[in-house]
């Protein structure tokens, strides 16, 4: 898939109306990959980092360090076509094969440069590939191979290895009144020792007051993120589901410049109000339906939105897990390591309080029903993948929550991140054509019971 | 001595879910006959049967037989057999005794497959696939009925192509739709059907590749005998594969020297008594010839 | 090959084939028992707090039916055997269920139980945190701390820290007992199976700490008396893996030609090999359960804050508690086995086997989805192993 910088000019052919303002994010990312195998190539060492909700990504920045991501880089390999040959080094290596793409796919790169290319990029590696790393940070939070599979990487590299620690609850345990700074304590101490960590094997110091900077903007930025996200809660829904994946690794990870990140997001906030003002859609068709997206999309068959976005099925809304909530107010407190801990922790815990009082046990579950209110959601397209467990058992729960509570059907389709093989589009578009049947049915149902979608 | 009629025979029956297959060797290892033919559901009387036409086969009678060793899926429904031994260690010997510096075999059966690593005649490490109809025989008899082809034919017009279509589909069922999809846009026949076998080559030497291979690889199973499988086995490994000529009977063929050795090693640690003295006289006149222990 | 079965040894057959039992009769008696999942939950607190701990595991010979409608099938069978049988109404003696974050769906099936199980009306998820670093400890006290407080809602009564202390000092006792009849299985041939062994230890999680401790010192004194012909098996095998709490898998293997003699599994080693230390407080707890429970799914930093790395030097850290058992126990060969879809053991699969290579031990991986129609299979392969060790 090769896209150009520039934008498309609106055409009528083309069944998703992308926001022009995507485009500059989308560049930032992958500017962001050769910036950083340049600078790699200079001498500067590489952090090969997981998704850690700003616990680590703001440390990293502060400290000017080189970044790369490997499981950004793995829906690259998806979106690209080329992921076959590191998922069967992977496999060739002993790793079970149902473990996670994104986990197989890094393996597997680390095998191919490590023991088949001698320490070099493997020629075959889209964008230039990833340069080899310094030091590997694993994350603890979301699920466990996120943290297990760095490990495993000492088979390839030398590189020293870090997990960021996370809490995880039901809502139950997870509103208890001290709970809060009781964990926020425990972040702290475990973000105090990660630092030194960085400092003694970078061999620098930490820039405290760019991180205090840093922290204001992913402030910033995380309220515009959020507001855009309430923007897109109006009908027809401005923004549809591909434009967000493509622009969202500037507020997921910080890539890139913050600074250039947070201007492209107000210009994406301006683009989507204005988009409410005049009733203009996501998609070039009439929006026939309202679908929300969970949770990890089918990288490598994106195009496959298209399809459905002909038959008039708008994505106003996806996967809770790249977006950020709106952030808490850090202005009271004055250790950079407490307001971190803070930001990172929100991520899950924003949405506790309202679980409790509804009797939901599973945060995920509270999450989606509060999109599915706030979107006014006619039906969710469940995406269960073959390898990911963490995002794909919840879903059963989250269809029975949806389905009870609020009267909203869903479609299950099966499918991978990153293997193509297990995935079939022509079916599901066969099936989507009788669930819109299903939809029909169920808006009679909600008018019945007084709701107003 | 060598012109003396030898009495003592040893013989191994392997009786996997399609096939069954029995080998007689003679106390050198020399092999005396065989027969192949399909298993059907009633295993304990195929056994019976398979047994009495090896024996036809090879000219002499079930007293003559000192050892049996029954081996494959079916192995414990050979009730006249002294002992069962996995199929995996007896077509590691097999292989072994045919291509004695054979380092990895590959086995594709009607409904499995197995990789063997083997070292100084010895089976050390396996891996097998017996989960998914991809890598296996079926994939190509699914293709063969999909075509309407027969398994030899669609072997030798594969054969003129050079330029495989990639089929994708992991599984069987999918590669069927596949299969016609590619019809219906045009794809050569020819191209196809290298596809097809470059499909079922990959999936099986992915499996290997897990225990790594290391040459010389011996290819074994019915379908080794399929000239468009060879040659897809060779394209995907990169190297020149053996095969034996009857690549069908390798795990009867190791039963029945292992069925040899264990007649041997129980003469040696004394366990038999003195109305097996043919027995130890075949022992002793091979250990004499060969100028080794057992 | 082992015949003779002592008093011990029957007892716990039946106790392995009903492992309610013993527990509907406390319950009359008017004891509350708390069900517990994994090896994280602190049964000590429980026994301290004059309750009953039992440990919930699943049915590999019961299909899974009424699960889908929860869960995804992708996920660990054992833990959708367990909702499996919560919502068949199976727990239905349990006045409680405790479980803990050990992994992804670990933490999930709590969650699960809440909403689609009747039974066991207290419930409590502990998080634990994913490394053994010292603000970990600190924060995983805390996570105790607060199912302490939780439970004692539940009694209507504090915990009393001296009743802890016993607690603690008489759960150290049975593992110090299981550690006692591991030690026979040293011996060429082990003095049980490893059949027996599990019933034995599965016993041992359905009955009252004391009650196990007495079964345990019969069984141990049986077990010494017995005389025992040689098998001339020629494997002396080592199981590794998560939860392998059914006798068929060990029958399986053991009927292929081989003892086996040890395990690292969390029905055998892992749950009884680490004690409590003093002063048997909560403290003492946290460093017990996160740290000295060697299982996967905690991330062992075990060059922590080192700038440098060192694969073998890592695997050795990792891993050398198993170099111990195979010397000990004169193991010739290990046997990884896990369940399908099982992250935290998957991973280590290819690390722990090169560990093992460089040990020159051979090792096979099966991968099974706990239920005994996937046994079959394995069969020839573990029978293929045995071989090539002979």
């Amino acid at each position: 898939m090769s896209e150009t910088a520039t934008p498309a000019k609106t055409d009528q052919k083309r069944a998703i109306n992308r926001l022009k303002s995507m485009y500059p994010l989308r560049n930032i990312v992958q500017q962001d990959y050769i910036d950083t195998l340049k600078a790699s190539s200079e001498g500067k060492p590489t952090v090969w980092s997981m998704l850690n909700y700003w616990e680590g990504d703001l440390p990293l920045k502060a400290m000017g360090l080189n970044i790369v991501y490997p499981e950004n880089y793995a829906t690259l390999l998806a979106a690209s076509g080329a992921a076959e040959p590191f998922l069967d080094a992977s496999d060739s290596d002993g790793f079970p094969t149902h473990m996670c793409g994104y986990g197989r796919s890094t393996i597997g790169y680390s095998y191919r440069m490590m023991k088949e290319h001698g320490g070099k990029i493997p020629p075959d590696a889209p964008l230039g590939g990833m340069a080899k790393p310094a030091l590997l940070l694993g994350s603890g939070i979301i699920c466990d191979a996120r943290f297990k599979w760095f490990q495993s990487l000492a088979r390839y590299f030398d590189a020293p290895e870090w997990c960021l620690e996370m809490p995880m609850m039901a809502t139950y345990e997870g509103s208890e009144p001290e709970l809060e700074d009781y964990q926020v304590k425990f972040l702290v101490k475990e973000l105090k020792d990660f630092i030194s960590f960085l400092e003694k094997l970078f061999k620098q110091k930490m820039d405290w007051a760019k991180l205090e900077e840093l922290i204001d903007l992913a402030v910033k930025i995380h309220e515009t993120t959020s507001n855009i996200s309430e923007a897109r809660k109006a009908i027809p829904g401005p923004m549809h589901a591909t434009d967000f994946w493509s622009s969202m690794p500037p507020s997921l990870f910080f890539a890139g410049d913050m600074k250039v990140a947070l201007k492209c997001y107000q210009d994406m906030l301006a683009e989507v109000q204005e988009r409410v003002k005049n009733k203009e859609s996501g998609i070039n068709y009439p929006e026939r339906y309202r679908l929300i997206f969970a949770e990890l999309p089918p990288w490598h068959s994106l195009k496959f939105f298209d399809k459905l976005a002909e038959m008039g099925w708008n994505f106003v809304f996806e996967s809770f897990g790249y977006h950020n909530p709106k952030p808490p107010d850090l202005s009271k407190y004055s250790d950079p390591c407490e307001k971190l801990a803070r930001l990172s922790r929100n991520f899950m815990f924003n949405v506790f309080p309202e679980a409790k009082a509804e009797g939901i046990q599973n945060p995920i579950v509270e999450t989606y029903l509060k999109i599915a209110r706030g979107f006014k959601a006619d039906g969710f397209f469940m995406h269960p993948l073959i390898s990911c467990r963490a995002a794909s058992c919840s879903l059963r729960t989250v269809q029975h929550w949806e389905q009870e509570k609020l009267d909203i059907p869903s479609l299950w389709v099966e499918g991978d991140i990153i293997d193509k093989r297990v995935f079939n589009p022509q079916e599901v578009l066969a099936r989507a054509e009788a669930f819109e049947q299903t939809m029909d049915h169920y808006r009679k149902v909600r008018k019945s019971k007084g709701l107003d979608w | 001595m060598e012109n003396a009629t030898p009495a003592l025979f040893f013989a191994g029956i392997d009786i996997g879910s399609t096939m069954s297959k029995a080998v007689v060797v003679d106390a050198q290892g020399t092999m005396r006959g065989y027969v192949v033919g399909p298993t059907g559901a009633e295993h304990r009387r195929r056994a019976n049967k398979v047994m009495e036409d090896v024996l036809r086969t090879a000219g002499i009678t079930l007293d003559q037989v000192a050892y049996i060793i029954s081996t494959g899926y079916g192995r414990v429904n050979v009730p006249f057999a002294d002992k069962q031994v996995t199929e995996l260690t007896c077509h590691a010997k097999g292989v072994a005794s045919l291509f004695p510096e054979v380092r990895t075999a590959i086995d594709i059966g009607g409904q499995d497959a197995k990789v063997l690593k083997i070292k100084n005649g010895r089976l050390t490490d396996f891996l097998t696939n017996d989960k998914c109809a991809a890598g296996t025989g079926r994939f190509l008899e699914v293709a063969a009925e999909t075509l309407g082809l027969g398994l030899n034919e669609m072997g030798r017009i594969s054969l003129q192509s050079d330029t495989p279509v990639k089929i994708n589909s992991l599984c069987t069922i999918f590669a069927q739709q596949e299969i016609i999809s590619r019809l219906s846009e045009g794809q050569p026949l020819t191209d196809i059907l290298a596809g097809v076998y470059i499909a079922v080559t990959t999936r099986v030497v992915k499996l290997a590749r897990q225990i790594k291979v290391e040459p010389p690889v011996v290819f074994t199973g019915g379908v080794a005998k399929n000239s468009g499988m060879v040659k897809a086995m060779e394209v995907v490994l990169g190297i020149p594969v053996l095969i034996p000529q009857e690549p069908l009977i390798t795990g009867a063929l190791g039963a029945a020297i292992l069925a040899r050795d264990e007649a041997f090693k129980l003469v040696q640690d004394g366990h038999y008594k003195s109305e097996k003295k043919q027995l130890s006289e075949a022992y002793i006149e091979f250990t004499e010839k060969n100028e080794r222990k057992m | 090959m082992v015949t003779a079965t002592t008093k011990g040894l029957s007892r716990a057959h039946e106790i392995y084939a009903n492992r309610g039992r013993r527990m509907r009769e406390l319950r009359k008696s008017g004891k509350k028992i708390i069900g517990y999942i994994c090896l994280y939950p602190p049964v000590e607190i429980i026994t301290a707090m004059g309750m009953v701990p039992f440990r919930i595991f699943g049915d590999m010979s019961e299909p899974i039916t009424a699960a889908d409608r929860v869960s995804t099938t992708v996920v660990c069978p054992f833990l959708r055997s367990i909702i499996d049988l919560g919502i068949k109404g199976k727990f239905d003696f349990l006045d409680g269920a405790v479980g803990a974050h050990t992994c992804d769906i670990g933490m999930t099936t709590i969650i699960a139980w809440r909403d689609y199980i009747k039974d066991a009306p207290f419930t409590h998820l502990i998080d634990v945190p994913h490394t053994d670093h010292a603000p970990a400890v600190d924060y995983f006290e805390g996570q105790i701390n607060f199912f302490k407080k939780h439970i004692e809602e539940l009694a209507g009564e504090k915990l009393d820290q001296d009743k802890l202390k016993q607690a603690c000092q008489l759960h150290n006792k049975q593992r110090k007992l299981v550690r006692e009849l591991y030690d026979l299985r040293k011996s060429d041939p082990p003095k049980l199976t490893s059949m027996e062994n599990l019933e034995v230890m599965v016993s041992l999680f359905s009955l009252p700490v004391e009650e196990g401790n007495e079964l345990l010192e019969e069984v141990i004194k049986d077990v010494k008396e017995r005389s025992i012909k040689s098998s001339q098996k020629k494997a002396r095998l080592m199981v590794w893996g998560p939860v392998f709490d059914n006798t068929s898998l060990y029958e399986l293997i053991e009927s292929s030609g081989a003892d086996v003699v040890v395990d690292d599994t969390c029905v055998g080693t892992r749950a009884f090999w680490a004690d409590v230390k003093a002063p048997y407080d909560l403290h003492a707890l946290a460093q017990r359960y996160l740290v000295d429970i060697k299982c996967p799914r905690t991330y062992r930093d075990t060059q922590h804050q080192e700038t440098e790395r060192d694969y073998d030097k890592d695997l050795d850290s990792r891993f050398s508690y198993i170099k111990k058992a195979v010397t000990d126990w004169h193991v010739n060969g290990v046997i990884l086995q896990s369940v399908k879809y099982c992250d935290t053991h998957g991973y280590e699969v290819p690390n722990l086997r090169h560990y093992l290579d460089t040990l020159g031990i051979p090792s096979i991986y099966i991968e099974h989805d706990y239920s005994e129609r996937s046994l079959a299979p394995i069969k020839t392969r573990v029978e293929a192993f045995v071989e090539t060790l002979g």
